[in-house]
């Protein structure tokens, strides 16, 4: 069992290294100075046309130590990396990328959480009753709509809901995370106005992930129902609401269970679209500010993140499935 | 090559998921050839028209705030959108091929650095990672960056490929291409890659959505190219002209509609093929309809004199796609209380359908068609479900073939006892419910401690074991064991016999015993039922079949038993079991009986009643009285070689 959990950690610290040695050395080698490109971009923005831009990059390259030779450059790199130093924004100068991604990720954390949770129940919920033998024959129409609302990318379901919601219907707000004339307080009229201004992009997480986790779920769940063990629970005389439930609904959960953590790992990089479409204040907000910026160590800190974050999902995702499912056991 | 051609279009009827896909992607593909060249290209200029007109017979969907034409636009966005799939997808199955292939046939620190690598893909989230490539960039390349989501994008198709080839080789016909001299290279080549064809085209559809799906994202990012029109960045410009806000839905709609039109076409392709990759996953509405199959035979329920269980032309079919199958058919039998039948067939002769239909468990496609199993005075296939639940168990225990896989991976061996003994007998203490398991499970030789383990805890022997303790624990008047020793090495083989026959003594029940060795059937039996085809051939007491059997293929399975006494050499049985599909006219048996005259190639012999109580389905008799002599040399090299007509 040691080893197992050994042999995995190594994995995890491989995985980790790779890719962020991955984050650090391709940007490198695609051309282009991102100094200069976010220095225009703030120039441009400040009306200041005749100012020496050169003198200024270099003076930035000298501050952030990107005129020093590429070694030098990585192993800075995974120094700060450390110490979770992110460096700092080069647009918002002196803002620190981790103060940036510290405020944005509530945000993101609470609607996306919300939302997968809730997608995983009733998407699983959904896929057991399509799985059932007895439910009624209408319920197999829903499989192909299903097939179709899981094909799409859920941010184009994004568009439709501020159309059908904000536009059309004016009863809920187009985007942003909460009004800008609220002060925000710990009260309950902040509490409100906040969840109204997640409901819409939770919700088309929610369709999505209803769409995918019932499909998923019904697959799995059909393959168990034709396990030996169903025969016999049946040959037992079990009802056959029993039999779905604790033989068939029981075995099938497990791996929807890993999917839920793997998909608990991406959060923070699923999310990136919808909330720029609803100009959500979450990370995936910060990354397109940062894109249209040329923010460029906003960019690279904020991945770094997502990275740590979904590779961590899938060591705790290996370390606890022994758990989860008694079959497998540690050190085999 | 014949191979994949089975695999891949194994169904012969089309599938609607298939079709359904195909037709959208092949529309789709269609305008993107067609629509080009039709379309006034100008039209979709910054600045052709008027910008934020509303739809109109000219401009059928209106045109931007930039003054293009969405029409015009929509068209010419299709063709660089799915460029962009096809590049992703072309690169990333050919890297996940060769990456596959040469983890899966050089194995080693080869093996270890692809699937090392290919985990780093799986854990660095795409998108992110082309955010931050494509950031760098001055002005995107789509190009560029489908190449780079091809690179992103393989390790899937290698994980598949991979172990597909290890399966490969396993397979014999990879060793006898390799001792016919050939390198493993040419093995390769050759024997391995037409099979990876059907797992390719799934695994390029898939590469093809994720290259699309991840290009437009980028895309609506504001990670694309400005100057050529695609469908992300049609969305981009719709978003940072707050289209959607303006009401303008002629703007972000029509290119909302075909992106999900390609999505869709791509997803239905991809799971219409992988029902023919995977043709088991078994259809839904055919479950429901199992049950609505049975017909009624004689309303007659009354059993024969001294029966406890008595079987009445019993019929059970498998509906295949290449046709109807008969598994059972026309099989009758009565049993004594306490009677130990054994029930004995070559594999596929229909003994678990017939194990499975006596409790009335057949699942699609095997369908029962007609007959009766009586029990008490009522046919077990006419009562409602909820009586024939109250029976199972109860009055007839099922006791599985495959031990191993019939218990519950994920419950204790207790609760799957005990859910039995609540639903028979209704609300109990903790304390007389954990005494019945722990009796239960002594009786069979297992400590009551086991009640806590998990299946998976337990050897073959003690799985088997626990089977028998929940399959006895109601006092059944009537077992059915199906092969429940087949997983198991002959000492436990033996074991575990000698105490379901110590059980079988102490409950009085009657047992059938369903096997395919001779020797462990008859060892335990009192009497004997011969399968063959599907039909009850001869039936009688153990002793009398084993002196005298009067069907020649009892007579062969006998003479196929190693004797002890070493008096005869072994016999084989010529020719294989008979394909259900294609079944011998006349008696099924006569293509490999030594006896076979005419009559047997035309006609079906009838079950006749003999000496002694005895069946036989033969027509040497009533001519005979007894089985006469067979002429087959008694040399199992020989024998075998009779052809199998």
């Amino acid at each position: 069992m040691l080893r197992y959990i050994g042999q995995r950690f190594l994995q995890f610290f491989l995985i980790i290294f790779i890719a962020n040695s991955l984050t650090f050395l391709l940007p490198r080698v695609i051309p282009g100075d991102p100094i200069q490109e976010a220095l225009q971009v703030k120039a441009a923005a400040a009306g200041t046309q005749n100012v020496d831009i050169q003198a200024w990059v270099k003076s930035y390259n000298q501050k952030f130590g990107l005129d020093q030779p590429l070694w030098k450059q990585y192993i800075n790199y995974w120094n700060d990396l450390i110490h979770l130093n992110l460096g700092y924004s080069l647009y918002d100068y002196p803002a620190t990328v981790a103060s940036k991604i510290l405020a944005a990720i509530p945000w993101t954390l609470g609607f996306m959480s919300v939302a997968i949770i809730f997608a995983f129940i009733v998407g699983s919920a959904l896929g057991a009753l399509l799985a059932w033998p007895n439910s009624p024959r209408f319920m197999q129409g829903l499989v192909p709509l299903l097939m179709v609302i899981s094909a799409i990318p859920f941010y184009l379901f994004g568009l439709a809901l501020i159309w059908v919601f904000a536009v059309q219907w004016g009863i809920l707000p187009s985007g942003g995370g909460y009004d800008p004339i609220l002060i925000l307080r710990w009260d309950w009229k902040t509490a409100a106005n906040i969840l109204r201004h997640a409901i819409l992009p939770a919700l088309a997480l929610v369709l999505f992930g209803v769409g995918s986790w019932a499909l998923s779920m019904r697959a799995t769940l059909v393959t168990v129902l034709g396990e030996d063990y169903i025969t016999f629970a049946q040959a037992k005389g079990l009802p056959d609401r029993n039999v779905f439930m604790r033989y068939g609904v029981r075995n099938a959960l497990l791996p929807q269970v890993t999917g839920l953590a793997i998909a608990f790992g991406l959060i923070l990089g699923s999310g990136v679209i919808i909330e720029s479409i609803f100009n959500y204040p979450g990370i995936g907000n910060l990354i397109f500010a940062a894109i249209s910026e040329k923010d460029y160590f906003v960019i690279n800190g904020t991945v770094a993140i997502m990275v740590l974050c979904a590779s961590t999902a899938l060591l705790i995702v290996d370390l606890i499935y022994p758990l989860i499912d008694p079959r497998i056991r540690y050190g085999k | 090559m014949a191979a994949v051609k089975r695999g891949l279009f194994r169904n012969t009827k089309l599938n609607p998921s298939l079709i359904f896909g195909a037709a959208i992607l092949i529309f789709i593909v269609a305008v993107s050839f067609v629509g080009p060249v039709v379309v006034n290209q100008k039209m979709a200029r910054v600045g052709a028209v008027d910008p934020n007109l509303a739809p109109t017979a000219q401009n059928v969907f209106g045109s931007d705030s930039q003054g293009r034409d969405v029409f015009t636009t929509l068209i010419l966005a299709v063709p660089p959108t799915l460029r962009v799939g096809l590049i992703a997808g072309l690169i990333s199955v050919f890297l996940g091929l060769s990456l596959g292939l040469v983890a899966g046939f050089f194995g080693g620190w080869a093996d270890w650095l692809i699937r090392t690598f290919s985990d780093v893909l799986m854990a660095i989230p795409s998108i992110a990672f082309m955010i931050l490539v494509v950031a760098r960039m001055d002005r995107p390349n789509i190009v560029v960056v489908s190449v780079v989501v091809g690179f992103l994008t393989w390790s899937g198709t290698a994980r598949g490929i991979r172990s597909m080839v290890l399966t490969i080789r396993e397979r014999s016909y990879t060793a006898v291409a390799r001792a016919n001299g050939e390198t493993e290279l040419e093995v390769l080549f050759r024997e391995v890659m037409p099979n990876l064809l059907p797992l390719m085209l799934a695994s390029f559809i898939g590469a093809v959505t994720m290259g699309i799906a991840t290009v437009m994202a980028l895309e609506v990012l504001g990670l694309g190219n400005n100057v050529i029109p695609t469908l992300g960045m049609m969305i981009f410009w719709s978003q940072r002209f707050s289209a959607v806000l303006r009401g303008m839905w002629w703007w972000w709609g029509p290119p909302i509609v075909v992106i999900a039109l390609i999505f869709i076409g791509l997803f239905f392709v991809s799971f219409g093929l992988d029902r023919y990759l995977n043709p088991a996953i078994p259809i839904n509405r055919a479950r429901a309809r199992a049950r609505r199959a049975i017909q009624p035979g004689s309303t007659a329920t009354s059993i024969s004199r001294g029966a406890v269980l008595e079987v009445k032309n019993l019929k059970v079919i498998y509906e295949t796609a290449a046709g109807v199958v008969k598994a059972v058919d026309d099989v009758s039998f009565a049993l004594r209380p306490g009677e130990r039948m054994g029930l004995i067939g070559e594999s596929g002769s229909g003994k678990t359908t017939m194990a499975t239909a006596m409790m009335r468990l057949s699942r699609p496609p095997a369908y029962i068609v007609g007959g009766q199993v009586l029990l008490d005075g009522r046919d077990l296939l006419q009562i409602s479900d909820r009586d024939v639940n109250r029976i199972r168990l109860k009055d007839i225990a099922l006791m599985p073939q495959a031990a191993m896989n019939s218990l519950n991976p994920v419950m204790r061996i207790g609760p799957q006892i005990t859910d039995a003994i609540l639903f028979h007998m209704g609300r109990m203490s903790k304390q007389k419910l954990d005494d019945m398991v722990g009796q239960a499970l002594t009786k069979v030789g297992l400590k009551p401690a086991i009640a806590r383990r998990f299946p998976h805890q337990l050897s073959g022997g003690m799985k088997q074991r626990a089977a028998m303790a929940i399959a006895t624990i109601l006092h059944p008047k009537v077992i059915i064991a199906d092969e429940p020793t087949s997983a198991l090495d002959v000492v436990v083989q033996q074991q575990v016999m000698s105490t379901m026959g110590r059980l079988q003594e102490e409950l009085g029940a009657a047992v059938v015993l369903i096997g395919h060795d001779m020797g462990l059937i008859t060892q335990f039996s009192d009497t004997i039922g011969v399968l063959y085809a599907g039909k009850l051939v001869e039936r009688g007491s153990v002793q009398d079949v084993l002196a005298n059997p009067y069907h020649p293929y009892t007579r062969l399975l006998i003479d196929s038993l190693p004797s002890l006494d070493g008096k005869h050499a072994l016999v084989s049985i010529p020719g294989l079991p008979p394909e259900l599909l294609n079944l011998p006219s006349g008696c099924t048996f006569h293509p490999r009986c030594p006896l076979a005259f005419e009559r047997c190639r035309s006609e079906a012999p009838a079950v006749q009643e003999m000496q002694g109580g005895r069946q036989v389905a033969c027509h040497l008799y009533p001519e005979h009285t007894e089985l006469p002599s067979m002429h087959i040399k008694l040399d199992g090299v020989e024998a075998t070689e009779v052809p199998y007509a």
